[in-house]
């Protein structure tokens, strides 16, 4: 409003505000403590400004704010406060109007209802009465039917119509009294009508002087608002201008005083220089003496070198003469070398395709070769067929023949057999026994026994070894058969019921659900045949191998931990199974030893074993198989067990070859049926009865001579009796007379 | 002249150099001449060769040009600037517009004429400079910010609304609106009508034909006197947002009759009926239209769960407490904000039951009941419903012939709600205890910030003072708006010094 008394005011206060700045630290100070107490503070006024501000600048905070607040600002709220009242009381002024017409709207309406309600009551009064003085006038009716008179009828007449006009005046009063009511209010609709258009002038008159107002105060606060603006900017450029000003002179001063400083330096730098100077030249000159001293010194050297370097370029000289020289002779000796080497390549390359004409013909070569391997391969299995089929076909014929002279044989036997029987009995009086021979019962060629399967063995075994532990220290030397060749019963068990634990991954895991609620035996038997069907052990032979390969293995390991031989374990097995065809014995010793540690693992000694045992001293058990070997050993087994298999022809001819060793001892045999004790004996009976035979005839000669002569007796006799009983006898009887004549007949 | 002009308009669409010709056109038509002297002299040169025909003309307007020395191309109007006249003259005829260059467009748009037919333009042109000259044309005064500050809408609906203004049932072919809607169906949002014209009834002609069609009906008057039905329009308009419907004659001067101005009960059916199958409707204002209880409800009740809808206006009927109940229904089953029944016959009951819905109603912002004659029961009833509401702004109840025990409770009221911002109890006898009460509630308000309380028997000291208190609370408001960061602090702060002012 007035700027020259604001820009005085002011101006302490700008002045005030450069001494503090002057004084507050700044925040481009370069001491950092500083610094950070310009921050804080910076951000303390920041603070103060906000909660000022957030305090609200329309109450007690008025003078506040005139202090912080600038010019503008005041003036912007002033006039925000100036216009929101000129509003408020624009609108007040405009909305009285409606206010006004509505109370009397409302006033209006409270008469209007008020009216109504006395004029209806009116009417209900009129309507009684009326009917009253209508009930009267139709009661007289009545009564003027009555009478007769004519005078009083038309008396009564006129008193009606003058009751009639009477109703009708009052009615049409009423009426004329509503008309009126009704013509007041049309003078008053009328009237209301001026009246509310002339509230609508006065509220467009107020609205047209409100917006003029408002208008014309806006334009004037914008107006002061500006005005305001200008000032303060004007105020400000001043201030501003001053604080430059201020700082100009600041900076002036400050760069004198730099100047100043300047010079004085450079004044003292220019004394330094100089006594610099003086000591530099000094040290030069001192240092030129030396070194000129130094370059008289290298001279004379570089004179000695000179001489020293004379006599080596002579020596080196020669030295390039004496290599020159080698050079011709090395070049000379490298052509002839070269030379050579050509030479050589070509013996190389005639070598070459010598080579390889000769791989050629060996190709060739080997090709027929293989050729005729081939063929000579096929030939050989033909062969073979025709041979197996001839075997086959002789081993039958010769099985017929071999038949057919047994059944001979046997004939004969039998009856030599029947002969010896009677005469034993009805000659010699003896008790005759038929003759046990293993050749009588014999059918067939002889051939070794049908092998048996491997798992009826480890039946057979398992039983036996049930019984044997039945009958305890009883073990018979027959019962333990002819198998276990070397190997007592109970280490096959042993190694088969570990073999059994050990290798259940063989067995299907289903059996095994259904081996559960079996006995042991039956248990382990089927575990068994299980296992070997999966290794692949079919017959009585294989298991054995299969036993002995254990021992072995054992034995082997004990050597090995005994000699250390490095060797894998197929090397191992193959050499031990070359070993069993060849070291039987040793062999045979090393299971009984180890039937022996068995025997001594269960503590039960025979007298025997126990013998032995004291003979041999053997070593601590560590042959005893672990159970984690038992893999190991199967592994190589199987590994083992396989090569056989795979030569399986020639294993099968020579199979074939049957041993006639014993065909002839046979043979031999059945005819030694009859021993030559026996013949002898006969002999003798032969003689004997021949003698015998003798008497008899002889006896049964007179036996037929006596006989013979008995009959010529008794015919005699006959005879006789016949004479004597003849009538002629009768006849001659009588006297003897008579006799005497009949011999004369 | 005239030679040269239709041999350029007639060759250069033979040949193919439209596109040189546009770009020297829009290039500079009205600057420099000496570029385009060259240009169109040599570019006919060619097409002599093409067709022969023309070339003996052009032989002749060589000769002429060398004559002419004041003869210039420049004078000759460009290819384009003839084209778009043509098509501006014939754009009733054949409407190109969307095939053009824009700034072509511009240029057809700025010189098409305001009464070209609306089936040709309406759809076709979307400028708004276009109609703004169409309104202007029309109508000497435009408010276009009534109409969503688009100058189409507004030529539409302004369109629109003087037809039905003018239109009369039984002479007026209703084609003349049925035709329009196809046209003007999307850009109309808004139908304010403030008279129905009821149909023409020439004393001897019409009667008895009208008589003999309905028979001999007791109330001869009612089917004659139907106004236009809103049905079809309404269906078809699909955007339609506002409906503001006057059943009203103006002007009627001499002609006065009451039956001028009835709203008939199968206007009101067929009203219900419209708005009942416009969803997109939002505002619907009926108003002087002598709206009683009978027809209040029968809109209502179409009303009620309308999806959208805002605001309801039904201020200057007849409706007595029936309808206030059904508008009370109302205000459960919709989303309604605004209801407005000024200037109507609420009394107590109505007002009740109005309070009775408010109570737990959480969309209403604004409810107007002036002039009504609630009273004191039904003013008590608002109150205390406004105990429990936590949504209503505004509460007019100017004229309501309230008094002492409303204001004693009112007091209580502000003294707890903060939702309340305005409130109007004008031209009622508060009386002077009753103004005291209200300052007492007044100071411990910090929401209101309009209190009316004129003409209502007040002191002028506590008005003076509730003046203050509300000056008070309209900075704090403004203060809030201007920095809403510190609005917890700015309360907390203002809180005694309030108290102390």
């Amino acid at each position: 409003m007035n700027p020259p008394g604001s820009l005085e005011a002011l101006d302490p206060n700008v002045d005030e505000h450069l001494s503090t700045q002057i004084l507050a630290p700044s925040v481009h100070s370069d001491n950092s403590q500083e610094r950070i107490q310009a921050r804080r503070l910076r951000i303390a006024a920041r603070l103060e400004a906000r909660r000022r501000e957030a305090l609200g600048e329309y109450l007690d905070g008025k003078k506040e704010s005139e202090e912080d607040q600038s010019k503008s600002y005041k003036q912007k709220e002033e006039s925000r406060l100036k216009l929101a009242k000129l509003l408020l009381c624009g609108t007040e002024l405009v909305t009285n109007i409606q206010v006004a017409i509505d109370i009397r709207e409302i006033h209006r309406r409270v008469e209007e209802e008020e009216i109504k309600r006395q004029r209806i009551e009116k009417l209900e009064n009129e309507v009684k009465t009326s009917q009253d003085k209508f009930d009267e006038i139709t009661s007289k009716w009545e009564e003027g039917k009555q009478k007769r008179i004519p005078q009083e009828l038309w008396e009564m007449l006129n008193t009606q119509q003058l009751h009639c006009a009477g109703l009708l005046e009052d009615k049409n009063k009423l009426i004329s009294e509503l008309q009126q009511e009704l013509k007041t209010k049309d003078d008053q609709y009328v009237k209301d009508l001026k009246k509310q258009s002339d509230d609508i002038c006065l509220l467009l008159e107020r609205m047209e002087e409100q917006v003029k107002n408002v208008m014309k105060t806006f334009r004037e606060e914008l107006y002061n608002i500006e005005k305001a603006f200008e000032v303060e900017r004007q105020e400000l450029l001043a201030s501003n201008k001053k604080k430059w000003e201020q700082a100009l002179q600041a900076h002036n001063a400050k760069e004198l005083e730099y100047l100043i400083n300047r010079m004085k330096k450079v004044e003292d730098y220019e004394k330094q220089l100089n006594k610099q100077r003086i000591w530099d030249c000094e040290e030069y000159n001192m240092i030129k003496i030396k070194l000129e001293q130094d370059v008289q010194i290298l001279e004379q050297q570089l004179q000695q070198r000179k001489a020293i370097y004379q006599l080596n370029q002579e020596k080196l000289e020669y030295n390039l003469q004496v290599l020159k020289k080698r050079d011709e002779e090395s070049t000379v000796i490298k052509s002839q070398q070269k030379r050579k080497i050509n030479r050589l390549h070509d013996i190389l390359n005639n070598l070459r395709s010598k080579y390889a004409k000769q791989i050629k013909q060996f190709q060739e070569e080997n090709q027929s070769l293989t050729s005729d391997y081939k063929r000579l391969v096929m030939q050989f299995k033909e062969l073979q067929k025709a041979m197996r089929h001839f075997a086959v076909i002789d081993d039958e014929k010769f099985r017929e023949i071999w038949l057919m002279n047994e059944e001979e044989a046997k004939d004969l036997i039998a009856r030599a057999f029947d002969v010896d029987r009677i005469i034993h009995t009805h000659h010699l009086g003896l008790p005759w026994a038929a003759p046990d021979f293993w050749f009588l019962n014999n059918v067939g060629p002889i051939s070794r026994q049908p092998q048996k399967s491997a798992t009826q063995i480890v039946e057979e075994m398992l039983m036996r070894t049930e019984e044997e532990e039945a009958e305890e220290a009883t073990s018979e030397p027959e019962s333990y058969l002819d198998l276990p060749k070397q190997i007592s019963e109970k280490t096959t068990k042993r190694i088969l019921m570990l073999l059994c634990d050990e290798s259940g991954f063989l067995i299907e895991s289903k059996l095994l659900s259904l081996l559960l609620p079996l006995e042991q035996n039956e248990c382990y038997l089927l575990r068994l045949d299980a296992i070997f069907s999966a290794l692949g052990i079919e017959s009585e032979d294989d298991l054995y191998k299969l036993v002995n390969f254990f021992l072995k293995y054992r034995a082997h390991r004990l050597s090995s931990s005994l000699q250390i031989k490095p060797c894998s374990q197929v090397s191992m097995e193959k050499v031990s199974m070359e070993k069993a065809s060849m070291e039987e014995t040793s062999m045979g010793s090393e299971l009984e030893l180890a039937e022996q540690t068995e025997m001594e693992g269960e503590k039960e000694e025979s007298l025997v074993e126990g013998k032995k045992e004291e003979e041999e001293k053997t070593p601590p058990s560590p042959w005893v198989i672990h159970p984690n070997d038992v893999l190991k050993i199967l592994e190589a087994f199987v590994m083992g067990l396989k090569k056989p298999r795979d030569s399986w022809a020639p294993l099968r001819v020579q199979k074939n070859v049957r041993d006639n060793s014993k065909d002839s001892e046979y043979w031999q045999a059945l005819t030694t049926v009859i021993p030559s004790s026996k013949q002898n004996l006969w002999d003798a009976l032969y003689t004997a009865l021949e003698k015998y035979h003798l008497v008899l005839t002889q006896r049964a000669k007179l036996l037929l001579e006596n006989s013979s002569l008995e009959q010529q007796n008794t015919e005699l006799q006959a005879l006789l009796q016949q004479y004597l009983n003849s009538k002629i006898n009768s006849e001659l009887q009588v006297p003897p007379t008579q006799v005497l004549r009949v011999p004369t007949k | 002249m005239q030679d040269t002009v239709t041999t350029s308009a007639l060759l250069d669409p033979s040949h193919s150099s439209v596109s040189t010709q546009d770009k020297s056109s829009t290039g500079g038509h009205t600057s420099s001449t000496g570029p385009q002297l060259s240009k169109p002299s040599v570019t006919p040169v060619p097409a002599k060769s093409r067709n022969p025909h023309p070339g003996a003309n052009f032989r002749r307007m060589r000769r002429i040009i060398a004559e002419d020395p004041e003869w210039s191309l420049a004078i000759v109007p460009l290819l384009t600037e003839l084209c778009i006249q043509h098509i501006i003259r014939n754009f009733h005829k054949n409407p190109i517009l969307k095939q053009m260059l824009p700034e072509h467009q511009q240029r057809v748009l700025n010189h098409l004429p305001p009464d070209l037919p609306l089936a040709v333009t309406a759809n076709l042109i979307d400028s708004e400079n276009y109609w703004l000259r169409c309104c202007m044309h029309r109508w000497p005064v435009c408010h276009v910010a009534h109409h969503g500050g688009s100058w189409k809408r507004m030529f539409f609906e302004r369109y629109l609304e003087n037809l039905l203004k003018h239109f009369i049932p039984g002479t007026t072919d209703p084609a003349v609106i049925l035709d329009l809607l196809p046209l003007c169906r999307n850009y109309v949002r808004r139908v304010h009508v403030d008279q129905f014209l009821p149909p023409v009834q020439l004393p001897a002609q019409l009667r008895p034909g009208d008589q003999s069609d309905s028979g001999s009906e007791g109330e001869m008057e009612e089917p004659t006197v139907d106004h236009y039905q809103l049905g079809d329009l309404v269906a078809g308009l699909s955007h339609l947002e506002e409906l503001d419907l006057v059943y009203d004659v103006k002007d009627c001067g001499m002609n006065f009759e009451w039956n001028l101005f009835l709203f008939t009960y199968r206007d009101c059916h067929s009203l219900a009926a419209a708005i009942k199958a416009c969803h997109t409707l939002k505002i619907f204002k009926l108003t002087r239209s002598k709206v009683d209880d009978d027809k209040a409800r029968i809109i209502i009740r179409s009303l009620l769960d309308h999806p959208v809808l805002e605001e309801l206006d039904l201020s200057q009927n007849l409706i007595g407490d029936r309808g206030a109940r059904g508008a009370a229904k109302l205000l459960s089953h919709s989303r309604l904000r605004v209801l407005n029944l000024a200037n109507n016959q609420v009394r107590a009951p109505g007002a009740q039951s109005l309070a009775h819905a408010l109570a737990h109603n959480t969309n209403l912002i604004s409810l107007n009941l002036r002039l009504n004659c609630i009273e004191d029961e039904g003013g008590q009833a608002l109150a205390h419903a406004l105990q429990t509401n936590k949504c209503l702004t505004t509460l007019h109840l100017g004229g309501n012939e309230l008094s002492e025990p409303t204001a004693t409770l009112l007091s209580q009221v502000l003294a707890i709600n903060t939702t309340l911002t305005s409130i109007n109890l004008s031209c009622n006898h508060i009386g002077l205890d009753g103004g005291k009460q209200l300052l007492e509630g007044m100071s411990d308000n910090k929401t209101l910030l309009e209190f009316d309380l004129r003409l209502s028997d007040v002191a002028q000291e506590s008005e003076y003072l509730i003046g203050q208190a509300l000056y008070a609370n309209r900075e704090a408001a403004r203060q809030r708006a201007l920095n809403p960061s510190h609005f917890m602090s700015t309360i907390t702060t203002n809180g005694p010094e309030n108290s102390v002012g």
